[in-house]
């Protein structure tokens, strides 16, 4: 659908402040055309904020932004033609039904394929003929989606579109969201649902304080950080720490536990290996472990997220290979 | 436990209640309602001692002497004038304190219907439609703790208000028995509509369905009180078939009785027991009627701004504009009494209508007092946009292909249609409800001419609302309504009161000419409604530079 591969999405130095606080603080982020792209942070990192600049809503203290090569502020009509949004937090007009507010935001979007949203409904399990008003969390969650994947837009803004339903719902939006990607839709997807944005997610940028920490592919991100390792081996590994790279060794009944930077753990393997090594397990850090380096104060973070792994996790999964 | 085999933990049992005590927790709860009511409850019953402070004070204002009063009573009299008050009784020798009894108690009885209606559905299906009572019912509280604690609540809160309401009568220098028994038919009055609406916060899911099915029977109440007691002076047999009927029958002041209170007691006694025996019958959350059903597809119209604007002003209009038109129509019927009553009118009210041609006069006065109400509709009107924008909805509209100028245009275009819907409706219902009672059929025109003479009026009270909303959304509210008062104050009391000119010369009102009185001018109707299209103009302009719904 895309004909260039100019970014979708890109905001360069973009800052905005509410009065004394400032919610972005040059926050850099390219979402390139195609691709889901994961967007996370914790609470009050900048994550709405930045949706609500890239749909116009608010206007950009400084730095850049585009969207679809235009300006949100100046050429929000016309982009939104383009686009769709899911809200975090959906409220509807409490008197309408569920279908009447799915076929109006999607007829103002547009046309209403509905065909489209028939199966859509039926697929997310919605009784579109109760009024909003009794409508759960979830199932107001589901209208907005719905009347978002209707839509025959080039990028999706999905403020964590999935707060508030079950794990059926949840495969069934993954289901549709693999759809999208399928046609060519850029998905920008705001999460805290780590195990969806791992499933959905090319590339993901993780927000903090009004600024973007860290952006890449998952596996991008996880070189960065350090694998831990389990070994069992036959001669005693407390040599070991001395190897470049290598951290919180620990050794206990021939069992040697430490940590080793992302690009180092080639030659760790290589210091291991005369040893005789009986059993082996490297775990790449979670996205969780990855996002509370983030998340947290930065020092103590790192630690928990060692001490997590050193735990019975990788016991269980200490087995010869 | 005879013959039982499971006697396996026989001391336990024993500390168990010998029955459930569906009751257990009220104490607590009705501390918790007092709590949170420690403003409404003493603004209400605040409000209603202030109306009976303010009535006992102004009716020597309005009739220097009593004699004075019989050029008034007529007013009362009237069959017109007794369907919006009640049966009048002794207004054949009447006195300050038989005329509040007569004119103004009935407002007292139907104000303390509505706080109480309002109490019941706050404490009770707001809280279930909302989850709180999920939360406190998870405690140790009873099933019918909560409704128990509310009308707990109602009891204090009305026998607040009876006990101010009949203090201040007496300090006024009324007679001590009616003065009480004014009291009490307020208080139970109250109690009887906190039972039926303990009965219809039952039968549904929703709170607004609740505190419409109460105030429904509300607004039959005062239906059939009007036409029974529009039958004949002291009331007749519909009279006594209406809830709001039964206090006025004691005619405190005049017969001093005090057994039609006994209906209002009894008939709280019996909805208290019928909402305790519907609510056994529920689960908690949900209604005895199930919640109705929708359309599964939205109209094709709905998808475009000024269908979206249409839906979401539909209800106001609606609410709105069968108030004013019905309000209207009954002023239209009050002609003939007024012009029987006329001759003899105090100069206090001779002024307020207008000095010559007592039917211009009253025309005028309608015109200009229906497009307050009006201007006050479109400023109401103007606040859902801020609902809109607050409940983070306009963010879904906005991030579709909706531009800010259709979204907003639509909005003012859709409320200033309905204003001038309203106005002329209004115009012609009493237009004809005037030409019926008077044979006058000439009087339709200048009704209308009236009405729709001070439009631009409206128009231009919109448009400042419009503009507060696009440029500052959180002033609208505030200044939107001190026009709107403003309005009312000059347009009620210019004359009264001797306002200040620079005053009166801010009521957009006083610039049009004041149909039939003076002849049509047609350039300040012309002047305002330009202002009005240019206001709307700088209100959208506005909107597009600002940002949406920030705190």
């Amino acid at each position: 659908m895309q004909m260039s591969d100019a970014p979708v999405i890109a905001t360069h130095r973009l800052v905005k402040t509410f009065g004394s606080t400032r919610a972005l603080d040059g926050l850099d982020l390219e979402v390139t055309p195609g691709e889901v792209h994961g967007f996370l942070g914790p609470n009050g990192a900048g994550k709405s904020t930045t949706m609500r600049v890239l749909l116009g809503l608010l206007r950009a203290d400084g730095g850049t932004v585009r969207v679809l090569g235009g300006d949100p502020w100046a050429d929000a009509v016309s982009l939104h033609a383009r686009l769709a949004y899911v809200p975090g937090d959906v409220e509807l007009w409490p008197n309408m039904t569920g279908g009447e507010a799915i076929d109006l935001l999607a007829r103002l979007r547009g046309t209403l394929d509905r065909g489209r949203r028939d199966e859509l409904c039926e697929r997310f399990d919605l009784d579109p003929t109760k009024k909003a008003r009794t409508y759960s969390k979830g199932n107001r969650q589901k209208v907005a989606l719905i009347s978002a994947l209707t839509s025959d837009v080039e990028l999706l803004l999905l403020d964590e579109p999935t707060a508030g339903l079950d794990p059926l719902m949840e495969a069934v939006f993954q289901e549709t969201i693999g759809e999208a990607k399928a046609a060519g839709r850029t998905v920008l997807l705001s999460s805290h649902i780590l195990a969806q944005v791992e499933a959905l997610a090319d590339r993901i940028s993780i927000v903090r304080q009004g600024r973007v920490v860290e952006t890449g592919s998952l596996s991008e991100l996880r070189h960065m950080t350090r694998t831990t390792v389990v070994a069992q081996t036959d001669q005693p590994a407390h040599g070991l720490d001395r190897v470049g790279g290598v951290h919180d060794l620990t050794e206990q009944d021939g069992q040697v536990r430490f940590q080793v930077d992302g690009d180092r753990v080639d030659q760790v393997v290589r210091a291991l290996a005369p040893l005789g090594v009986r059993s082996l397990v490297a775990h790449p850090p979670t996205l969780e472990q990855l996002l509370m380096r983030h998340y947290g104060d930065e020092g103590t973070a790192q630690d928990v997220s060692g001490q997590n792994v050193s735990g019975q996790n990788s016991r269980e999964q200490a087995v010869p290979r | 436990m005879t013959g039982s085999t499971a006697v396996a933990t026989p001391t336990r049992r024993q500390e168990l209640p010998a029955r459930p005590n569906s009751l257990a927790g009220t104490g607590v709860l009705l501390r918790f309602s007092l709590r949170r009511d420690r403003i409404k409850l003493p603004a209400w019953v605040g409000g209603l001692g202030l109306f009976v402070v303010y009535i006992s004070a102004a009716l020597p204002q309005l009739a220097p002497t009593e004699e004075d009063l019989d050029s008034v009573v007529p007013l009362f009299t009237q069959p017109v004038g007794r369907m919006f008050t009640g049966p009048a009784f002794g207004m054949e020798a009447p006195t300050y304190e038989r005329f509040f009894a007569a004119g103004y108690a009935p407002y007292l009885y139907l104000l303390a219907a509505l706080m109480s209606i309002m109490l019941v559905t706050r404490h009770t299906r707001v809280e279930e439609q909302t989850g709180r009572a999920e939360l406190v019912r998870a405690n140790v509280t009873g099933r019918h703790a909560a409704l128990a604690a509310t009308l707990l609540l109602a009891t204090i809160t009305n026998l607040l208000a009876s006990v101010v309401v009949a203090a201040l009568a007496i300090s006024a220098g009324f007679a001590p028995t009616g003065s009480a028994l004014v009291g009490l038919g307020t208080g139970l009055t109250g109690m009887a509509f906190a039972g039926i609406t303990a009965v219809t916060v039952q039968l549904s899911e929703h709170s607004r369905t609740a505190a419409g099915a109460a105030g429904a029977v509300l607004g039959a109440s005062f239906v059939v009180r009007a036409l029974g007691d529009m039958t004949a002076t002291g009331g007749s047999t519909l009279s006594w078939l209406s809830p709001l009927g039964w206090a006025a029958q004691t005619a405190p002041y005049v017969h001093d009785r005090a057994t039609p209170l006994l209906l209002l007691a009894a008939l709280t006694v019996a909805t208290v027991f019928c909402a305790y025996l519907l609510q056994g019958r529920r689960d908690l959350g949900a209604g005895l009627f199930p919640a109705r059903r929708g359309t599964a597809h939205a109209h094709p119209w709905l998808g475009t701004p000024s269908g979206l604007a249409a839906r979401l002003q539909r209800g106001g209009l609606l609410g709105w504009g069968v108030g004013i038109i019905a309000l209207g129509t009954v002023d239209g019927a009050f002609a003939q009494a007024l012009l029987d009553a006329g001759e003899d009118m105090p100069p206090a009210m001779q002024d307020m209508f207008g000095t010559s041609g007592l039917l211009d006069g009253y025309v005028a006065f309608l015109g200009s007092f229906v497009s307050v109400l009006i201007a006050a509709y479109a400023v109401f009107a103007m606040q859902t946009l801020r609902a809109e924008e607050g409940s983070g909805r306009l963010d879904a509209v906005l991030s579709t292909r909706m531009s800010r100028t259709s979204y907003l245009a639509a909005q003012v275009c859709v409320v200033a249609a309905g204003a001038a819907l309203i106005s002329a409706v209004t115009g012609l219902s009493t237009g004809l409800a005037a030409a019926g009672v008077t044979g006058d059929w000439a009087v339709l025109g200048d009704v209308g001419g009236a009405h729709l003479g001070l439009l631009p009026g409206v128009l231009i009270v919109l448009a400042l609302a419009a503009v507060l909303y696009g440029w500052v959304p959180r002033l609208m509210a505030p200044l939107g309504w001190a026009i709107v008062a403003l309005c009312a104050l000059v347009t009620l009391f210019a004359d009264l009161l001797d306002l200040p000119d620079w005053l009166v010369t801010l009521s957009p009102f006083g610039h049009l000419a004041e149909l039939p009185l003076e002849a049509f001018a047609a350039s300040p109707f012309l002047v305002l409604t330009g202002l009005s299209v240019a206001g709307v103009a700088l209100a959208v302009f506005g909107f597009r530079r600002r940002q949406v719904n920030v705190v």
